[in-house]
C-alpha cells in the first residue's frame, strides 16, 4: 500500500487491523486507539481519501490502497493545513487524543466544500458523530470547522 | 502596567485574563504529542491482564501451565507470585476510626491486593497476568489459563449490600459498611423538618456513570539493574502522588529510587489520579524479566476496571414556609464504593457530597448522613463534578419539588434563598466555609441571559409543533483547591495536599517554570508561562512550563479537583515575586541607589524617578549568573521554589438554565438552548476555561441524558464497551450561552477558584427539572437518570415511575 505518498511493502498476517500496521509496524503513532469497536473515531485516517476507522478494516483489505495519515497531513514542526489552523485558533483540542482522527475525518468535510456550499451547523455535528470527545464538549471543533469551510470556500 | 517596589510586590503586568493562544495545540492537532501507548523503549515485553469473568467467588484453583508455553509467553504470574508486595492502600478515611476496610499489612485502614487469589469480588477483579513478545500473544495467551471458581451471591446495590443476609465481600467488613458518615446538626434539622409549614421529600438514584476518558489508562514499567532504578510511565494526573503511593507503601523501595513521568494523558476526569495494580505489575515485572514492560488497557478493560463515578441512592427532605423560605434539607445517603476501597473514594462518595448539599442557599439547618457501603462493581472514584454534582442534584430537584408544592415559581424561590453578599465568609453548617461570593449578581445574570421570562410563550409555541417545552434551573457551590493541608488531615487525607513550584532564571534570560502538578490536557504549559510572565513583566514566549516528571519537578500532588490553577499557579506566582524581590535587591547593587529607591516594572529595574539607570531582566539575569560585585547576604543566581499550602478552599459557583423540547410521539429529549454563567474568581487565560467549561456541561448533559453504568444482577456490567455505554455525540448538543460573573478569592494571591470542572456540576439537576417541567402537567414529580427516550415515553402515556 501507499502510505503519506511512500510506498510499503509488507506481508501482512490475516487477522492483522491497519491501525496495528500503523502503529506497531510503521511507527505512525499518531493514529490512536481509544475503543477497539470502531465508536470513538480517534484511529480514523483516509483511504483514498474517504475517512475510514483504521481499527475496523483489515491490513489486507486496504491492499493497493492510498492511506493517509495525521503524519501526512504535515511535517513534523512544520506549517498547519487551513484546518488544523482553524482549530487552533477556537481551541478546539485540549488533551488531543481524540484530534487526529477528528482532523482526518473533518479534513474530508472541508475539502469537499472546496468552491461549494458551506456545510450548515448540523451538518458539521452529524460529520462529527462518528468521532468522540469527552474534553471540549464539540463546540471549539464546530467553530474551527466553520471557519475552515469558509476560508475553503473563499480561497476557489 | 503597575509598579512594584521593594519587596512588597503585588501586582502584575495585565497578561492574565488575556486569551493567548495555547501553545499545545498545533503538536497535538499534528498528532505528534507521545501519550503511553506510543512509548515504545527497546527491548519491550507486553503485558494482559485477565480479570475475573464473574463477579463474585472463591478461587478454588489457578492453572497457568498451558499459557506458559504458548508462543512468545515469557512469563505468567498469579497472586502467589507476589505475596511480598503490600496491598494498593485507601488514603482517603472519611469517617476515622469508625471506618471498616480490608486490612492492610501497615496498619493502613484500606486495601486491594494487586493481584487477587482468595476470592474475586468483581467483573474484571484481576486474577493473573502474561507477559509476552507481542500485545496478540499475551491477550492470547490470558484464554489458556484456566480458573476454578466456586460461585457466590452477588450484590451490586449500596441499599441492598447492608440488607440483613447480603452477600458478605470482606471478613474484616461486617456487613459491608465501610462508614456511618455525617455532617450538620440532626437534631436541628429533624426539630425544623418536624415544626415545618412545607415538607416535601424525593428518592433520588444518582446512577453510576464512567468517565470515560477517550484514551484508556496505561502504564510502562523500566527497571535499571545497574543502578537499581524503577522507572513508571502511565497515564496519571498524579505522578508525585504515585510516586509516593508506590515506593513507600507498596513496593517498600527508597522514594529516590523511583522516578514516574506522565507523558501526555489523553483525558482523566478524575479518573487516573488513583491507584491500580497495573502500576506496581510492570514495575515487578520488568525487573523480574530484565526488560521494559508496558501495558495498554482496551476500552472494556477501562469499563471493568477504571475507577467509576457517582452511584448513590437517596432519600432527601426539603423544609420551609409556605411563602418560599427554606428552613431545612436532609439527605439520607446510601453510596456504593464497588468492591474495594479505590485510593481516595470513600472521601468521595462522602465529604465532597455531604458538606455540598445545601448549595447557594442559606439554610438554618442542615443534616447529611451516608452509609458507605461495598458490593460487587468496580471501586468508585471521582469523576468530573465529583461528590458537588451528586450533591446539587438533590438539592435542586428539591428545591423545585417544593417551588412546585407551594405553586411558587422555581427561579423566585431560588432567588429568596441565595446566601447574601453580606454574609460572606459563609458557614453553611456542613463544614464548609465559602469564601466569597456574589451570588445574586450571578443568578439574576443568569435569568436575564436565558431569557426566563419569555418561557411561557415558548411553550405555547412548542406545543404547536408536538413537543413540549420544559425550563429547567440549577445553581451550584463547587469546593476546589484541594486543599490546605491541615484541613484535609481533618478529612481524613493521608498525604500532603500542597503544591510547589521552581522558577529558574537562565543566564540569557529565558526562564524554566517547573511544577508538582500535571496535566491532562488542561494546557498548563499556555497558562503558567502566562502567570510567571506576568509577574515578572517579559514575553511569555520566552517561558517554558515543565512537569509531569518526578526526577524534575518539585512535589505536587496533581491536578484534580479543579486545583491546578488555584494551587499551583499561585505557587507560580509567588516564586515570580521571590525573584521579583531578589532583583530588587540586587538592582540596588547594580544601580547603586538604596534598595527602597529601586522600582521593578515591565521587565526591568530602574532608579525610583530615574528611568535612566536601569536594567532590563536579561541583562539582570546575566549579572546573577556571573555574581560579580554581590554582597554575600545576596546568593547569585535567579532560582527560587514556593511550597503553596492555602488557608482554606476556594468556592466557585454558578447558576444554569436548560431548556429542552421532549417530543411528544417518541419520548426524545432535545437540549435546544442552555445557558451558563459560572463564577471561576479571576481567570488566567479565558480560552482554556471556556473550552472546559463547554465540556463540563455537556459531561453533565451526559449524565442527564445517556450515561449509565448499568449492571445486571449477576453483577455483569452489561455497558461494557462505547457500543453499550452512550457518551454524548456532536449531535446531541447545541450551541451554549455561556457568560460570568467574577467574585475572586481571598484565599490564594490569584484570587483564583477552580474552574475545569464546576460547570459539570449543574447540568444534570437543570435537564431533570426541565424534563420535569415540561412533563409536570401530567402529574410527573421526578424521573431518573439518564432521561432515555423510552423512559420519558412510559411517562408521557401514564406510566408509573
Amino acid at each position: 500500500m501507499n502510505v503519506n505518498g511512500r510506498s510499503e511493502q509488507f506481508p501482512a498476517q490475516p487477522n492483522e487491523l491497519l491501525v496495528e500496521r500503523l502503529r506497531d509496524g510503521l511507527g505512525l503513532t499518531g493514529t490512536k486507539v481509544g475503543c477497539d469497536t470502531g465508536q470513538c473515531g480517534s484511529c480514523v485516517v483516509r483511504l483514498d481519501g474517504k475517512s475510514v476507522k483504521s481499527c475496523l478494516i483489515l491490513t489486507v483489505s486496504a491492499a493497493g490502497s492510498e492511506v493517509t495519515t495525521i503524519e501526512g497531513v504535515t511535517t513534523p514542526g512544520g506549517e498547519l493545513t487551513g484546518l488544523q489552523e482553524a482549530l487552533r485558533e477556537e481551541h478546539g483540542t485540549q488533551c488531543g487524543f481524540c484530534t487526529p482522527g477528528m482532523v482526518m475525518a473533518l479534513g474530508e468535510l472541508v475539502d469537499s466544500t472546496a468552491g461549494g456550499e458551506a456545510p450548515t451547523e448540523p451538518e458539521i455535528r452529524e460529520w462529527l458523530t462518528g468521532n468522540l470527545c469527552r474534553c471540549t464538549g464539540y463546540h471549539s471543533v464546530v467553530r474551527g470547522v466553520q471557519r475552515a469551510c469558509e476560508a475553503a470556500r473563499q480561497e476557489v | 502596567m503597575t509598579a512594584v517596589t521593594g519587596e512588597t510586590p503585588t501586582t502584575g503586568s495585565g497578561l492574565l485574563g488575556q486569551p493567548l493562544d495555547i501553545r499545545e495545540d498545533p503538536q497535538l492537532l499534528r498528532g505528534e504529542a507521545t501519550y503511553v501507548g506510543d512509548i515504545d523503549l527497546p527491548g519491550t515485553a507486553h503485558m494482559a491482564i485477565l480479570g475475573s469473568p464473574v463477579a463474585h467467588a472463591k478461587i478454588l484453583s489457578i492453572e497457568t501451565k498451558a499459557a506458559e508455553q504458548l508462543p512468545g509467553v515469557l512469563k505468567v504470574a498469579t497472586a502467589a507470585d507476589f505475596t511480598d508486595v503490600m496491598p494498593l492502600p485507601c488514603i482517603w478515611i472519611p469517617g476515622g476510626v469508625e471506618s471498616h476496610f480490608p486490612p492492610h499489612p501497615y496498619g493502613l485502614p484500606g486495601a486491594r491486593p494487586v493481584l487477587t487469589g482468595d476470592a474475586v469480588r468483581h467483573v474484571g477483579d484481576p486474577i493473573a497476568v502474561v507477559v509476552a513478545e507481542t500485545p496478540r500473544q499475551a491477550h492470547a495467551a490470558l484464554a489458556a489459563i484456566s480458573v476454578e471458581y466456586e460461585p457466590l451471591s452477588v450484590v451490586t446495590r449500596a441499599d441492598e449490600a447492608l440488607a440483613e443476609g447480603a452477600p458478605q465481600l470482606h471478613e474484616a467488613v461486617p456487613g459491608n459498611l465501610n462508614a456511618y458518615w455525617t455532617c450538620g446538626d440532626k437534631d436541628r434539622t429533624d426539630a425544623a423538618i418536624a415544626e415545618a409549614e412545607v415538607t416535601v421529600e424525593l428518592d433520588l438514584v444518582n446512577q453510576r456513570t464512567i468517565n470515560s476518558p477517550i484514551e484508556p489508562r496505561g502504564a510502562v514499567g523500566d527497571y535499571n539493574a545497574v543502578t537499581g532504578e524503577y522507572t513508571l510511565y502511565a497515564s496519571t494526573q498524579g505522578p508525585h502522588n504515585h510516586r509516593f503511593l508506590l515506593s513507600a507503601l507498596v513496593l517498600g523501595i527508597p522514594f529516590n529510587k523511583l522516578r514516574v513521568i506522565a507523558p501526555t494523558v489523553g483525558g482523566s476526569f478524575g479518573t487516573k489520579g488513583y491507584l491500580y495494580p497495573d502500576m506496581p505489575l510492570v514495575l515487578l515485572l520488568s525487573k523480574a524479566l530484565g526488560r521494559p514492560v508496558k501495558w495498554v488497557d482496551t476500552r472494556t478493560g477501562l469499563m471493568n476496571s477504571t475507577v467509576q463515578g457517582r452511584d448513590h441512592r437517596q432519600h432527601v427532605t426539603l423544609a420551609g414556609t409556605r411563602d418560599g423560605r427554606i428552613t431545612a434539607v436532609r439527605a439520607t445517603s446510601y453510596a456504593n464504593l464497588g468492591a474495594y476501597p479505590s485510593t481516595i473514594g470513600p472521601g468521595v462518595a462522602t465529604a465532597l457530597m455531604g458538606r455540598s448539599i445545601s448549595g447557594m442557599y442559606d439554610i438554618p439547618a442542615a443534616f447529611c448522613e451516608v452509609y458507605a457501603a461495598f458490593t460487587n462493581t468496580v471501586s468508585l472514584g471521582a469523576q468530573r463534578g465529583s461528590g458537588r454534582a451528586e450533591a446539587a442534584f438533590l438539592m435542586e430537584r428539591l428545591v423545585d419539588r417544593y417551588a412546585s408544592e407551594i405553586g411558587m415559581d422555581p427561579a423566585a424561590v431560588r432567588r429568596k434563598n441565595l446566601v447574601p453578599k453580606e454574609k460572606f465568609p459563609y458557614d453553611n453548617g456542613l463544614g464548609w466555609t465559602y469564601d466569597s461570593g456574589n451570588y445574586q449578581l450571578n443568578f439574576d445574570k443568569a435569568i436575564a441571559l436565558s431569557g426566563y421570562a419569555d418561557m411561557a410563550a415558548r411553550k405555547a409555541e412548542a406545543r404547536t409543533r408536538g413537543k413540549r417545552l420544559g425550563v429547567g434551573l440549577a445553581t451550584y457551590v463547587a469546593i476546589c483547591g484541594v486543599g490546605p493541608s491541615t484541613r484535609m488531615s481533618q478529612e481524613g487525607m493521608l498525604g500532603g495536599t500542597w503544591e510547589s513550584a521552581n522558577i529558574r532564571v537562565h543566564p540569557t534570560g529565558e526562564v524554566s517554570v517547573t511544577v508538582g502538578s500535571a496535566s491532562t490536557g488542561q494546557s498548563h504549559g499556555t497558562v503558567f508561562a502566562q502567570v510567571a510572565a506576568d509577574e515578572l513583566g517579559i514575553d511569555p514566549d520566552t517561558v517554558q512550563v515543565f512537569e509531569g516528571d518526578t526526577q524534575k519537578a518539585p512535589y505536587g500532588q496533581g491536578t484534580y479537583g479543579s486545583r491546578s490553577y488555584s494551587m499551583a499557579a499561585p505557587a507560580v506566582a509567588l516564586t515570580a515575586r521571590k525573584i521579583k524581590a531578589k532583583l530588587v535587591r540586587a538592582g540596588a547593587v547594580f544601580l547603586g541607589v538604596p534598595e527602597d529607591k529601586v522600582v521593578y516594572e515591565g521587565g526591568k529595574v530602574h532608579e525610583e524617578g530615574n528611568e535612566e539607570n536601569s536594567k532590563t531582566f536579561a541583562e539582570l539575569a546575566m549579572a546573577m549568573w556571573y555574581g560579580w560585585g554581590l554582597p554575600p547576604e545576596i546568593e547569585p543566581a535567579l532560582d527560587e521554589t514556593t511550597h503553596f499550602d492555602p488557608p482554606d478552599f476556594n468556592y466557585p459557583f454558578g447558576t444554569h438554565v436548560a431548556v429542552v423540547e421532549v417530543d411528544e410521539l417518541t419520548g426524545e429529549t432535545e437540549v435546544v438552548a442552555y445557558t451558563a454563567v459560572d463564577d471561576a474568581g479571576n481567570i488566567g487565560n479565558p480560552k482554556i476555561v471556556h473550552g472546559q467549561i463547554e465540556g463540563s456541561i455537556v459531561h453533565g448533559l451526559g449524565q442527564a441524558l445517556m450515561e449509565i453504568a448499568e449492571y445486571a444482577e449477576d453483577g455483569q456490567l452489561i455497558s461494557s464497551d462505547l457500543n453499550h455505554y452512550a457518551l454524548p455525540r456532536a449531535a446531541d448538543v447545541p450551541f451554549f450561552v455561556l457568560d460570568k460573573t467574577v467574585t475572586p478569592s481571598p484565599h490564594n494571591p490569584l484570587g483564583a477558584k477552580g474552574a475545569g470542572e464546576i460547570a459539570t456540576v449543574p447540568p444534570a439537576a437543570a435537564v431533570v427539572n426541565a424534563v420535569v417541567d415540561a412533563l409536570s402537567d401530567l402529574g410527573v414529580r421526578h424521573i431518573d437518570m439518564p432521561l432515555t427516550p423510552e423512559k420519558v415515553w412510559r411517562r408521557l402515556r401514564g406510566e408509573a415511575r
